[in-house]
């Protein structure tokens, strides 16, 4: 028992730590309100890409479902692109640019918790690039949402458990950056594009061809985006997830998530036994 | 003679955001002054050494006369053109080399890195193969030829980034701490490449800053010794051991002494004092240089009179460290 | 002074030899830079799908995306490099050689171009085939010259940044991914730039990208031309007249940067 409450403040340590150089990292190169400028300005636009599209195709008639629908998803799937960068794009930064990993790696620490801490600044500001980006909706756009009757359990559960399954996709990439060179920016980039073209962030995933469905059911983000509308919205207009309750859905995104962090953890461990292998843990990429 | 590098009266100053130190070459309006009046002259074929502790100004020097900082004020001439006039005129005669760093980029090979720096002089390809070829085999890393740098131990990518400073073949290189870090074996290569490469071409001339005393003894014609900012003094290495001639160079040994070792410098006919603990001997060693040898009995009697105990005592022929301990009242290692 | 044009030719081909050479030696750049660009241009396309929208926007996002490729190698691969060469200390070796900064852009945007164009060509061809984009160029090469004027116009655009992020730390980092996703929008890389007001999309020409994206799209597409924000051949003279002004002033600034750095001594500060 001693054992676990001591191995469990060390890792709680190291998330401290890691959060804290994430957060300097992350905050300290500019002024505080430049910065709050730049944490607004990037969700906003990349919320009104879709707006605009919208617009161009209904002219103007925003009060629809799918637009709520569309709008929501994209704010919360800021979550999938930015956790996803600030845990997996540490093996890349601290490598090559602060040269700092093989002084980390060698340290008595645990990779997961240091991977996960460093990710914390991204998950505090997607949180307030989240909230802003619902807020310009509501306010502006008049997105549909009732704030007395958002299932806020649901939804602080769905947040919290996609920030875990996104840790573990992370985790994965991180693994996968271990091994490759400079260009793992755009691993990330691409998997998240994966991930926003296949759990239905957008659109309802019935839209998609049948054999990219069966991809969109095996990834919990697919559950976590369904069960965050849900929450907010109240309704579903999947007609595949639809017919799921809320705890089915949480089941089902359990049972996957399971087997997501099972993978992550395999891949982590068998990149990082090759990595140590061919001598790549501290290796110099850039070109 | 022609002159490869003048400097008249280099000034630097770097602002800070907050001034900490107030120490000499910090003051405190947010400046800290790296160079002061510099006045430096260097023949063409010289090999010239620039000593000094971390921190002198002997890398901001060099980095001016590379053409990557401008001076706050006064002038500096390499191969007599002015390098904040024409930096382009001066780069085709310069390149440099800093000890301690790496080059070019993990995913190339050692020689495909040489080739593509070598590009950027404008050296045909098959010359820089051959160059590349000769100082692979001059400096014993013609194994590690195809092997991609990102794999290259830290000693060998230094190696590396020293090749890639010669493949060049520049008329005045300047070497910032060469040899730093590196392993006897490498750095011996390092020091033979140089003089090899000087004897080569008369034309050729080297600034070498280092703070390894022994090493400027060994390869320099003439030396000048930088601290906080100030040439001090500039002359070849026997001139300045000479000119400790008249005074003598006691090295003392006594037990791990943490404290008051300032007060060995108020002892009569004590010049100057320098002092280095070397706690995984338990030992205090104490350097004395006197105005005259028989005032080594006011040292010991002092020391006596303090309690400590000597284990060691010899007299010395003056070293450059000597005549930086004369000039600056303290030793490298005792710098603050 | 006179320029040593054969020397800065060699290094133009030494700088793009790196990317070229050293990208293809990594097998996993393969697929993060062909299979998986599609991914994200794909979900697009089903947005205006679930809309219902007409077909000739599934062409649009296609070019939107193929354009991206390109966007995004100006913003990463050129304006943040020169910060990347400081910090890995490569930025002090260029400036001390005796060769115009420009041909280390030059070369690093040609070498990059290869990558970028064979993630483009990707996004492109596949994009067509799978989403069976209906294509009616109306002048072949009109829409050649509008993306040849594009590329020229962005790279120099990208050589300006180069040079205003040399200086910077991890600013440069954060300028960068803050361009990215504005420029996706102003630049309308997934909708006709028109639909943004007049006065937006003029703004928004100082990017060449949302002239070249729009004539593009007015040359290629049967409907193209209906929801063009001014003129093709308008949207080509202004580029010129961009590629003049990014590339001239590019090379302005990189001068000022440069005496700028030296100045201050920052030209070879690192880990900011």
């Amino acid at each position: 028992m001693t054992n676990i409450l001591k191995r469990a403040k060390e890792n709680l340590r190291t998330i401290r730590t890691a959060g804290k150089l994430g957060w300097a990292m992350e905050s300290n190169w500019t002024d505080p309100f430049l910065f709050a400028i730049y944490s607004i300005v990037r969700p906003l636009a990349s919320s009104l890409i879709l707006v605009v599209m919208y617009y161009v195709v209904t002219r103007g008639k925003t009060g629809m479902d799918l637009f709520a629908y569309i709008y929501v998803g994209n704010a919360f799937f800021m979550y999938v692109i930015n956790v996803l960068f600030g845990v997996s794009w540490v093996i890349h930064e601290d490598r090559d640019h602060y040269q700092m990993i093989r002084y980390i790696y060698i340290s008595p620490i645990r990779m997961y918790y240091y991977l996960f801490g460093r990710g914390i600044a991204k998950m505090v500001l997607t949180t307030v690039a989240v909230i802003i980006t619902m807020a310009f909706g509501m306010l502006v756009l008049k997105i549909p949402v009732n704030l007395l009757a958002i299932n806020y359990p649901l939804l602080l559960f769905s947040v919290a458990a996609g920030i875990f399954i996104i840790t573990c996709l992370g985790i994965l990439l991180a693994g996968v950056s271990m091994v490759t060179a400079h260009h793992s920016y755009a691993l990330t980039e691409g998997m998240a594009g994966l991930f926003y073209l296949a759990c239905g962030a957008i659109y309802p995933i019935d839209i998609l061809p049948v054999w990219l469905q069966y991809l969109s059911k095996a990834l919990p983000l697919t559950y976590w985006l369904e069960l965050v509308r849900r929450s907010i919205l109240g309704k579903s207009l999947s007609p595949t997830l639809s017919g799921y309750s809320d705890f089915q859905l949480i089941l089902i995104m359990a049972a996957t998530t399971l087997i997501l962090a099972l993978f992550s953890h395999w891949v982590y461990r068998s990149i990082e036994y090759i990595a140590r292998k061919y001598g790549k843990i501290d290796q110099l990429t850039s070109y | 003679m022609n002159l490869a590098v003048e400097t008249f009266d280099l000034n630097r100053t770097f602002k800070l955001k907050k001034a900490k130190n107030k120490g000499e070459n910090g003051n405190n309006n947010g400046k800290l002054i790296a160079l002061e009046n510099a006045n430096i002259k260097i023949h063409q074929g010289e090999l010239f050494g620039l000593l000094g502790p971390n921190g002198a100004g002997k890398t901001t020097l060099i980095k001016i006369l590379a053409t990557l900082l401008l001076p706050t004020s006064g002038t500096g001439l390499v191969d007599g053109i002015d390098v904040v006039k024409y930096p382009e005129k001066v780069r085709k005669k310069i390149n440099m080399v800093s000890g301690g760093e790496h080059c070019g980029y993990g995913i190339l090979t050692v020689r495909e890195t040489l080739w593509m720096f070598s590009q950027f002089y404008g050296i045909a390809t098959k010359v820089a193969h051959r160059r590349i070829d000769e100082l692979l085999k001059i400096l014993k890393m013609e194994e590690f030829a195809k092997t991609k740098i990102g794999k290259l131990s830290t000693g060998l990518r230094q190696k590396l980034n020293f090749m890639r400073g010669f493949v060049c073949d520049p008329k005045i290189m300047f070497l910032d701490e060469p040899t730093l870090g590196l392993d006897v074996q490498i750095a011996r290569d390092v020091r033979i490449y140089i003089r090899t490469w000087m004897k080569e071409n008369p034309e050729r001339t080297v600034l070498l800053t280092t703070h390894y005393m022994a090493e400027a003894d060994e390869l320099c014609d003439r030396v000048a010794i930088i601290d906080k900012g100030r040439v001090l003094v500039c002359d070849s290495p026997q001139n300045l051991k000479k000119s400790l001639a008249g005074e003598a160079v006691f090295y003392i040994e006594i037990p791990l002494s943490v404290n008051g070792m300032e007060k060995f410098g108020q002892i009569p006919g004590v010049k100057q004092f320098a002092y280095e603990h070397k706690s995984h001997l338990g030992r205090t060693e104490l350097k004395f240089i006197l105005e005259e040898e028989s005032a080594i009995s006011n040292v010991t009697e002092s020391l006596s009179g303090n309690g400590s105990k000597i284990i060691s005592l010899s007299k010395m022929e003056p070293s450059l460290e000597d005549v930086f301990v004369a000039l600056v009242g303290r030793g490298l290692k005792n710098e603050n | 002074m006179k320029i040593d044009l054969k020397t800065n030719i060699k290094a133009i081909i030494a700088r793009s030899y790196v990317r070229i050479v050293a990208a293809n030696r990594e097998p996993s750049w393969w697929f993060t830079e062909t299979l998986l660009p599609i991914l994200s241009t794909a979900a697009y396309v089903y947005v205006y799908k679930a809309l219902n929208a007409p077909e000739e926007y599934t062409g649009f996002v296609i070019l939107g995306g193929t354009m991206s490729a390109y966007w995004i190698h100006v913003l990463w691969s050129m304006a943040a490099q020169f910060y990347w060469e400081k910090e890995i200390g490569n930025l002090e070796l260029y400036m001390i050689a005796p060769i115009s900064r420009m041909s280390i852009l030059l070369g690093m945007a040609s070498g990059g171009m290869f990558l970028a164009t064979t993630r483009a060509v990707f996004i492109f061809l596949v994009g067509s085939l799978i989403f069976k984009v209906d294509f009616a160029i109306i002048s072949l090469p009109k829409l050649f010259a509008v993306f040849v004027l594009t590329l020229v116009g962005l790279y120099g655009l990208g050589m300006l940044f180069s040079s205003l992020f040399m200086l910077y730390g991890r600013e440069a980092w954060h300028g960068v991914t803050l361009l990215q996703e504005p420029v996706h929008l102003m630049s309308g890389f997934f909708f006709p730039v028109r639909n943004l007001g007049f006065a937006v999309a003029l703004g928004a020409s100082l990017i060449p990208m949302t002239l070249g994206l729009d004539a593009m799209r007015q040359l290629a597409f049967k409907t193209g031309a209906k929801s063009g924000f001014i003129s093709a051949d308008v949207e080509i003279a202004a580029l010129v007249g961009l590629c003049v002004l990014f590339l001239v002033v590019s090379k302005y600034a990189l001068e000022y940067m440069e005496k700028l750095g030296k100045k201050e001594g920052r030209l070879t500060l690192r880990w900011q």
